[in-house]
């Protein structure tokens, strides 16, 4: 984390620890979706909601624990993924996945018999995302595809990428093993490979 | 040696910098002779690049006004006693 952001941080953390209102809606909106993510890893939509709502109002007395150590996102996230599991294990219900196969069988079916390209990627993407995503539609594109990904891999997608958490926290908030995780993110990411070719390609969504 | 369909299977580690070094050398290798999966690398490179720049999910406008009534709520009751605290 750079270090004005760490500093913003600490702020909002004195704030939580004082039982301000503003800084409780101001951490509830920038940490919320990624609480989300942890909690659609284990539950469905709306256990996952009510999770995250407790979560919240459990926070206000388990603040005073927390210590810089690892980030807010993680200690929340921690504990989102901490309630969901004992949730799991009230009710039985096993989070199961499928981590056999690293390829999309879209992505697989373009190599011929001797592993070689049939159908190779033709043109080449923009190479800052910042490009791609002035792009209005590609950015309404990529909304619908995140939501059409299976919950597994949009969670390891959004803690390894968009919260940028090092990969033994996302493991360790997910219950998965570092090849597992492997296999997530590389599933998610095709996924998106495809979306955006298509997308470059046809204009279309 | 590493056909195009090997690369594809562990290419997001080498984005990541997760290969074992002799598995990186042989990536290396492969990219210099074969520009699909240079292509194809660059094109997986910047999908991942996009995810890190798209917002990380928009919340629910209405989930965060639930959360911010229990919270000021919470907050009005004081700190609660320990001994009837939730997990
Ligand atoms: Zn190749």
């Amino acid at each position: 984390m750079a270090h004005s952001a760490l500093n913003e941080e600490q702020a909002l953390v004195e704030g939580l620890k004082a039982g301000d209102e503003q800084s409780y809606k101001e951490a509830v909106r920038i940490h919320t979706p990624g609480m989300i993510a942890v909690a659609r890893f284990y539950l469905d939509h709306s256990s996952a909601e009510e999770v995250v709502q407790d979560c919240w109002v459990t926070v206000i007395d388990a603040i005073h624990k927390f210590e810089a150590r690892s980030g807010l996102a993680t200690w929340l996230h921690r504990i989102v993924a901490n309630r969901c599991k004992n949730r799991l294990r009230s009710t039985k219900r096993e989070v199961s996945t499928d981590f056999s196969e690293a390829l999309e069988p879209e992505l697989g079916e373009r190599f011929n018999a001797r592993g070689r390209w049939e159908l190779p990627p033709k043109l080449q993407f923009h190479d800052a995302g910042d490009t791609l995503m002035e792009n209005g539609a590609l950015s309404g594109c990529l909304d619908k595809h995140l939501s059409a990904l299976p919950e597994a891999q949009r969670s390891a997608l959004m803690l390894y990428e968009a919260h940028q958490h090092k990969s033994d926290d996302v493991c360790n908030i997910l219950d998965v093993s570092a090849s597992n995780l492997r296999v997530l993110l590389h599933r998610a990411r095709q996924k998106i490979f495809l979306m955006v070719e298509t997308f470059q390609e046809t204009g279309e969504c | 040696m590493l056909m195009c369909r090997d690369l594809a299977v562990i290419a997001s580690d080498y984005i990541d910098g997760e290969l074992p070094v002799f598995q990186k050398m042989s990536v290396k290798m492969h990219l210099i002779m074969c520009k699909d999966c240079r292509t194809f690398i660059g094109n997986l490179r910047a999908s991942t690049e996009l995810m890190k720049t798209h917002s990380s999910g928009r919340a629910d406008e209405e989930l965060i006004r639930r959360i911010d009534e229990r919270v000021a709520e919470a907050l009005k009751e004081g700190p609660r006693d320990s001994t009837n605290r939730g997990p």
